[in-house]
């Protein structure tokens, strides 16, 4: 059971992250909106400007909540120092992509970066918890793995970020999973991170949700991607993640081989989606069109855009279902 | 539900060959060893290990691109949308 200490820090790390995510955003969109930091949302016939970049909201709450833990539980920090710190790399390079659009090799090149904390830091145990099997021993090989994990978890809710409320909706279900999973492997700290991560998605999807008041932009996605990754490292629940991210590795992964490789979402010509003057969205019937998850929910129909992220969250929760099940395998084998 | 239901089994299926990889890559793959006696021979264990893995992994992502390619175009001709 989780003793009392843990429980008020992990309560109190929500709270403050969840107020201050909530607090923060509409402020920031209020300036991204005055700098005319704007973008369309091109899932609705009005084409309405949106502010851009309000993930640095999220950035803001995490930190916040991050060091409040840190006051709550000096040891800790380490931990928290190694979450944080890939949060706000990626976060970064997330708003150097949102001012000065990065290359399709280049943001992950850069993203992959989010790993020098836990690498400089020494938040990893290099034996790998497989399914089925056990620990695995990868002592030479985890370290190089783990910057790869972050580049693809980084770009994987990135490219999961096209309707409004997806990102965070999805995110809190993932997030809410691993808390869950956290607590009862003992892992009192990252399920404590964890919580402040779930305490962000849900105040930020508050806004973000259908009609979106406002987007978070590459500066939220690319650092709530790498808050995942990191969790998933320090955590050791490695396995589990990969588990949970189903819905956004089917994402990104067709997304990537349909179009045969890394490419910007500029250089894509052809949408996976179309918005029809009804104001519902279908499936494109173009050969070349990327393979999304939008596009394959929306192959059996057109319906409109809250019904398609309801799918995705729906998706989420069962992939987190399964994510759950993994975990149990895993210790049920230990 | 017409579309939860077949995504949603596209997820227990790439759950279930997701395990299977898991199980023999732990069976299989980390089994390889060229010893531990050397610098070299334990960097060669962990490349050769990896490569096995990331062909097991690989097996996987393309078993999974089939069955996801196959209800998308079964899906469209239904809906009436030809791609």
């Amino acid at each position: 059971m989780i003793d009392i200490y843990s429980a008020l820090s992990l309560g109190i790390t929500f709270t403050a992250t969840f107020v201050t995510t909530f607090a923060a955003t509409p402020i920031v969109a209020k300036v991204m909106k005055a700098r005319g930091i704007t973008g369309v949302d091109i899932h609705k016939t009005s084409k309405t400007e949106i502010p851009e970049m309000c993930g640095l909201a999220i950035l803001i709450g995490l930190a916040v909540g991050v060091v409040v833990y840190c006051i709550a539980m000096p040891l800790a920090i380490r931990q928290a120092a190694a979450f944080i710190g890939s949060v706000l790399i990626a976060g970064a390079v997330g708003i150097i992509d949102d001012l000065h659009p990065l290359g399709a090799r280049m943001k992950p090149l850069l993203t992959a970066l989010a790993c020098i904390p836990i690498l400089l830091l020494g938040t990893y145990v290099p034996y790998a918890e497989v399914p089925l099997y056990g620990s695995v021993r990868l002592t030479i090989v985890y370290p190089i793995l783990i910057p790869i994990a972050f580049a693809v978890t980084s770009n994987s809710v990135n490219m999961m970020d096209v309707m409004n409320g997806a990102m965070p909706g999805t995110v809190a279900i993932i997030a809410f999973t691993m808390v869950g999973i956290l607590l009862w492997a003992r892992e009192f700290r990252t399920a404590t991170l964890a919580g402040a991560l779930l305490a962000a998605m849900l105040a930020f999807f508050y806004f973000n949700r259908y009609p979106s008041k406002v987007f978070d932009g590459d500066t939220g996605s690319l650092a709530v991607g790498a808050a995942l990754g990191a969790l998933a490292i320090i955590g050791r629940i490695e396995a589990v993640v990969i588990v949970a991210l189903i819905p956004y590795i089917m994402n990104s992964f067709y997304g990537l081989s349909s179009v045969r490789g890394l490419r910007e979402r500029r250089e894509i010509h052809q949408r996976p989606t179309e918005l029809l003057d009804n104001g519902l969205l279908r499936a494109s019937n173009q050969k070349g069109a990327p393979v999304t998850l939008a596009r394959l929910i929306l192959a059996a129909g057109p319906m409109g855009e809250k019904d398609v992220v309801k799918v995705m969250m729906v998706l989420t929760a069962v992939s987190s279902l399964l994510a759950g099940f993994t975990y149990w395998l895993t210790v049920a084998v230990k | 539900m017409k579309r939860i239901l077949p995504l949603a089994a596209i997820e227990i299926f790439v759950w279930f060959v997701l395990l299977a990889v898991t199980f023999l890559i732990s069976k299989v793959a980390i089994e390889l060893s060229f010893g531990t006696t050397t610098l070299v021979a334990r960097v060669a264990t962990q490349i050769v290990r990896l490569l096995a893995s990331g062909t097991l992994v690989l097996a996987w992502l393309a078993a999974w691109k089939k069955v996801a390619d196959f209800y998308l175009s079964r899906a469209l001709s239904r809906s009436g949308t030809n791609a």
